[in-house]
């Protein structure tokens, strides 16, 4: 398995979504629901079959380049709205959720990754697929509570209580957050051994902690402050936003050129 | 305003007057910090937590109330995340920093006032925190003291501890013997052992092919595309044509014009590749070679615009074997690797790196020697912080919404 062949399983995956969130709007009955089940599954299932192929013929694991991040990215984020949806019936999580997962295929589909084998001896180390799982698992969550925290910010503007949309916005922070937390110690733990010290305040490190110390603001803040919902909805949209600048951003600012965490090719 | 109970503003005016402040003291001074060494940390640490404890038990002012108050909490994180911001966005440690970063301490945040007096008030706030919620200790306040007094333990032990932490490097030739190495500052230090350089390895993975515009010697690299490594007998498509190797040799030197098997010191890798256009209407025999710091490289020009090269390898791994002394007669082996440094005496020593010009004929191997007595207690705070963690995902947030939809 090559990038070559990537835009076959991305776009079936899209294919198979779309179809299934139709299904998904309308009311069913016996095999119609069975029929949307499969659809949506499988549509999660060949980003995952893909990135495990890919695996194999790399003879390496796929969590290098960022193009393999957000191919895991697309897994987790799609399972986290599939099972939010079976969980609580929420259909507008599961639209969300496929959506976002369809928007990072189209990214690795008009930005192709080089298929290369190579894999530096930094990264060489049994640290390494735990410490890019737990992140893109907190990752996943976190943007999945953006997108609620979105639904928030709509429903206070059409004059409706966002109440019950802030408390599972919570819960997902919670996760999301602790998921951050391990994700960023898994790092210094492994630092400590690849590097000679737990925190080098590299610029990948330095925006990591800067994304963590966002959601820790929003966790107390929400807290404390129960009732000032809007302000704390508009800074979980702009701790997303962190986060995506210490995920791709970085790559782009002046302050990160010497940065060690820049694996691409 | 300053009324008490105080709340959120008075909270975001006193913690930015503290950075002010810091920022002040940085232009008065003229410099940035240095925090003692052993044993005067460790006094500042007995102190620091000395005054939590007595101030919490027995100052009953309302402003000490305050400091571990939801409003102080915020004011102090986010003035604290404003400070690792500019950090985000300013080159650190930039020679070429302009005169008002250099004199704010903004090109070096970490040692700057403003930082150290920032993250002194976050400690206070987070310590009187510590204090009002754990004392006396229930255990439905378990994971709040783990993740609380862990992240209070990293941040200050961390802190506290840098003015202790040894990172030296030393460079030692195979065959040689070396006792001392060098700071960041280049000032050389003895060690209580000697590093006796037995054996320095690197494993490569193998070349890959390549296809570079005559014009100017750029690689053509299409994103998506595929990096064909060189092995015997392979085959690969670029560009239109497909290419065979058919003799591949890892050393390799040029005789004439066509390469032999060699185990010469500086030997390049060599490869003949039979390269055929896909309309068949072209076909090329020639070698190529990714050259080495002693042989310049050969390219199989395929017509006016590109050439085959081949790509340089990139190490899989290296490693050394090195003979740590004691005294003459009293030594130990060990081997040294990337992600797998050696323990002794109390210091770690790491394979840093080796003559990237050689590449695998380097006989250098640079080691990177850490020394950090502090280490235990930050990762006894950074476990506490795993554990706490543990409990947020297990817990989630318990609350229940108010009304439902």
């Amino acid at each position: 398995m090559t990038w070559l062949e990537f835009p076959y399983f991305a776009f079936s995956a899209i294919f198979l979504w779309f179809t299934g969130v139709l299904l998904a709007l309308v009311r069913l009955r016996g095999g119609a629901v069975i029929l949307r089940d499969v659809l949506l599954i499988s549509g999660t299932l060949l980003p995952l079959a893909f990135v495990l192929l890919l695996w194999d013929s790399l003879e390496r694991p796929p969590f290098r380049t960022l193009a393999e991040t957000r191919v895991w990215y697309t897994v987790f984020i799609t399972v986290i709205g599939l099972v939010i949806y079976y969980r609580w019936r929420l259909v507008w999580m599961l639209i969300y959720t496929m959506v976002m997962g369809a928007v990072f295929l189209i990214i690795n589909y008009v930005n192709p990754d080089t298929f290369d084998k190579t894999l530096m001896p930094a990264l060489q180390s049994p640290w390494f697929i735990p410490h890019v799982i737990v992140y893109i698992i907190g990752y996943a969550f976190l943007a999945a509570s953006s997108l609620i925290g979105i639904k928030g910010l709509y429903q206070l503007y059409r004059g409706k209580s966002p109440d019950h949309t802030l408390w599972l916005a919570d819960n997902v922070v919670y996760i999301g957050f602790a998921f951050l937390t391990f994700g960023l110690l898994f790092g210094a733990l492994w630092a400590k051994e690849a590097w000679g010290h737990y925190w080098s305040w590299d610029p990948k490190e330095t925006w990591a902690f800067i994304t963590w110390l966002v959601y820790l603001l929003y966790i107390h803040f929400r807290i404390n402050k129960k009732s000032a919902i809007r302000t704390a909805l508009w800074v979980l949209a702009l701790a997303f936003a962190v986060l995506l600048i210490c995920w791709f951003g970085i790559n782009y600012l002046p302050s990160a050129r010497s940065s060690v965490h820049v694996y691409s090719t | 305003m300053w009324k008490y109970p105080w709340g959120y503003r008075e909270g975001f005016i006193i913690t930015l007057s503290v950075m002010v402040a810091g920022f002040a003291m940085q232009l008065v001074k003229g410099s940035g910090v240095h925090l003692p060494g052993w044993p005067v940390n460790g006094i500042i640490l007995v102190v620091f937590i000395l005054y939590l404890i007595l101030v919490h038990r027995y100052v009953k002012h309302p402003l000490i109330r305050w400091l571990s108050s939801s409003g102080a909490a915020i004011a102090s994180i986010s003035v604290f995340t404003l400070l690792v911001l500019l950090m985000g966005f300013i080159p650190q440690k930039d020679p070429q920093a302009n005169d008002f970063l250099k004199m704010t301490g903004l090109d070096h945040i970490t040692r700057s006032w403003a930082y150290l007096l920032t993250s002194l008030f976050l400690l206070i706030v987070l310590g009187f925190t510590i204090m009002r919620r754990t004392l006396p200790f229930s255990i439905k306040n378990t994971a709040f003291f783990l993740n609380h007094a862990g992240l209070w333990i990293v941040i200050v032990a961390a802190s506290l501890g840098s003015a202790d932490l040894w990172r030296l490097s030393m460079s030692v030739n195979e065959g040689q013997v070396s006792f001392t190495a060098y700071d960041a500052q280049n000032n050389g230090y003895r060690l209580p052992f000697a590093i006796k350089l037995m054996d320095f390895k690197i494993d490569e993975y193998p070349p890959r092919l390549g296809l570079m515009n005559n014009a100017d010697g750029s690689l053509k690299i299409k994103k998506g595309d595929k990096l064909f490594e060189v092995v015997e007998g392979s085959e690969a498509q670029l560009d239109g044509w497909k290419m065979v190797v058919v003799h591949y040799y890892e050393n390799a030197r040029k005789n004439l014009n066509r390469y032999e098997p060699t185990s010469m010191e500086g030997a390049a890798p060599a490869a003949l590749v039979l390269a055929v256009e896909r309309s068949q209407r072209d076909t090329v025999l020639g070698w190529i070679s990714s050259g080495s710091h002693k042989v310049s490289p050969s390219f199989l020009p395929l017509n006016h615009e590109v050439s085959l090269a081949m790509i340089s390898p990139a190490p899989r791994k290296y490693s050394s074997s090195i003979r740590i002394y004691e005294s003459m007669n009293e030594y130990e082996d060990f081997t040294v690797e990337v992600n797998d440094p050696v323990k002794y005496r109390g210091w770690k020593i790491y394979q840093a790196g080796y003559n990237e010009k050689k590449g695998k004929w380097s006989r250098l191997s640079v080691f990177e020697l850490v020394r950090d007595p502090w280490l235990p207690v930050v990762y006894t705070g950074i476990f506490m912080i795993l554990i706490g963690s543990l409990y947020l995902v297990w817990m989630g947030r318990s609350a229940k919404p108010t009304a439902k939809q």
